[in-house]
């Protein structure tokens, strides 16, 4: 948690049941707490380049409602990034169209997601972008950490998934989400394909490297109140 | 470019086992065999990821973007810590809620962000730069509301369509509602003085004449309890509705539409 009205992501947004919780907590003591630090200080680059560390919780049991709220929960923040880069305008040539195509994608998804899941899916959380919309090239190294992360977490949670229709969904989209990944490592200088075999991230890692963004925030800002108006009339 | 694909992509299925479960075959090229083939058929996609057209957003240049002001800051002539102060933009309203900002045009200098904005200073239309550091996130409004002084009308425009039109009352010759481009920042109900009707909009405009109003002289939008003064040039410098119309917009204007004031 941090303060100044900027909130972490939590579990408990979709983790409706406490599985993936539960799951954290009979982890081996093999913690990231070192490496999570050292992403944090390190900034976006950092986060994209260590999206490819290798998943316990994949052998643990967790519903797959948790999971596709999960997904749906990287699907709104890649949506609204590039969304909001999409209406800044700050962005031309491969890179806008990138932006739009890939947008479009995040987008879809997002609508798939909350079908999917009804009124069970959890609701969408506000960003707050810290400006890195506004400009190339921190919009490139941001979607690069984007598209890394979701392909890693789609990866730690296929083999979680119960439903054999569910996982043809999440494959669907992780295929997708790796081209991605592909298309915006190539305009960002990065071999598109840098190793033979990826490796997925747990949620636990997932919510922990999101967080070290302050990408989401607690709340609205107050621009309603129950007050009399001091207006000239 | 097609035919090397075919290539390939014939090469690719005599390598494997699934498309070609000839155990000679596999054995001779050294693929190693599945355990079982039960001829499973592909699992269905879920009927929702069924989504044959993408969406564009619809024109995303048109839109307006606004942010929270989290920390009052100084606004500077241009987008540099050394140029000339122009005003504070301060975090909270006079009416006590979070102040904002709709952005003008943004830059980079000096490895910092910087977002130019329109404050809520006189004279009207003074615009600043305030580093991006000092805001919150962007939200975005695809509405705008015009005032005609002439006509004495209000519309609201939604992505290019009027949305409500209403007469208005706007400032008496000594106390005129001012020209130009603002923006609405907060939205005050639940009070009990019946002279602002039961909603109010705030403006970031400021009646050049009552400066030592409380609060500055802002300018609002807002019902009456004279519904028979309207449409007219009857007010302080706000713009007055009836009440049925400040409801029925309130129900259709977001915080940060542009208002612009002709």
């Amino acid at each position: 948690m941090t303060g100044g009205g900027v909130r972490s992501l939590r579990l408990d947004d979709f983790d409706v049941d406490g599985a993936v919780r539960d799951t954290f907590e009979a982890m081996q003591h093999h913690t990231r707490s070192g490496f999570l630090r050292q992403t944090a200080g390190a900034g976006l680059a950092a986060l994209g380049a260590a999206a490819v560390w290798p998943s316990e919780a994949s052998a643990a049991a967790s519903s797959d409602v948790t999971i596709l709220n999960f997904a749906l929960s990287l699907e709104y923040l890649q949506a609204s990034f590039y969304t909001e880069a999409e209406r800044i305008g700050a962005l031309h040539g491969a890179l806008k169209q990138q932006a739009d195509v890939v947008g479009m994608h995040e987008r879809a998804h997002v609508k798939a997601f909350k079908q999917l899941l009804g009124s069970k899916a959890i609701k969408e959380p506000k960003f707050d972008f810290h400006g890195v919309t506004e400009s190339a090239n921190t919009f490139r190294s941001t979607a690069v950490a984007f598209e890394d992360l979701a392909t890693a977490a789609y990866k730690g949670q296929a083999p979680m998934i119960t439903s054999r229709s569910y996982l043809a969904g999440a494959l669907a989209v992780h295929s997708v989400e790796a081209r991605h990944a592909a298309w915006i490592r190539r305009l960002a200088g990065f071999l598109p394909a840098a190793k033979a075999f990826d490796e997925p991230l747990n949620a636990h890692e997932v919510v922990n490297l999101v967080n070290s963004t302050h990408f989401v925030t607690l709340r609205d800002p107050e621009t309603s109140a129950r007050t009399s108006p001091h207006f000239t009339g | 470019m097609i035919a090397g694909f075919a290539l390939s992509f014939t090469a690719a299925a005599l390598l494997s086992p699934r498309l070609v479960p000839s155990q000679g075959l596999a054995r001779r090229l050294s693929v190693p065999a599945p355990a079982t083939f039960d001829g499973a058929p592909v699992a269905r996609l879920p009927s929702a990821l069924d989504i044959r057209r993408l969406v564009p957003l619809s024109d995303p240049a048109g839109s307006t973007r606004w942010a929270a002001v989290e920390r009052t800051v100084v606004a500077r002539r241009e987008p540099t810590v050394h140029s000339a102060p122009v005003g504070v933009l301060p975090a909270r309203t006079p009416d006590g809620t979070t102040n904002i900002v709709v952005a003008d045009r943004g830059a980079g200098s000096g490895g910092r962000r910087w977002v130019q904005v329109s404050l809520a200073v006189l004279p009207n239309d003074t615009t600043g730069w305030v580093p991006r550091s000092a805001l919150g996130g962007w939200s975005f409004v695809n509405t705008r509301l015009v005032i005609n002084r002439a006509r004495l009308t209000a519309i609201l425009w939604r992505a290019g369509r009027v949305i409500f039109r209403a007469r208005v009352g706007i400032g008496a010759a000594g106390t005129p509602t001012p020209a130009g481009t603002f923006y609405v920042r907060d939205r005050l109900s639940g009070f009990t003085n019946p002279m602002y009707g039961p909603l109010a909009f705030g403006t970031n405009a400021r009646s050049p004449m009552l400066t030592d109003w409380p609060g500055g002289g802002v300018v609002g939008i807002h019902g009456t309890d004279q519904p028979n003064l309207i449409p007219g040039r009857i007010s302080h410098g706000c713009v007055r509705l009836t009440n049925a119309a400040i409801l029925r917009l309130g129900s259709l204007m977001p915080i940060g539409t542009p208002v612009r004031i002709e």
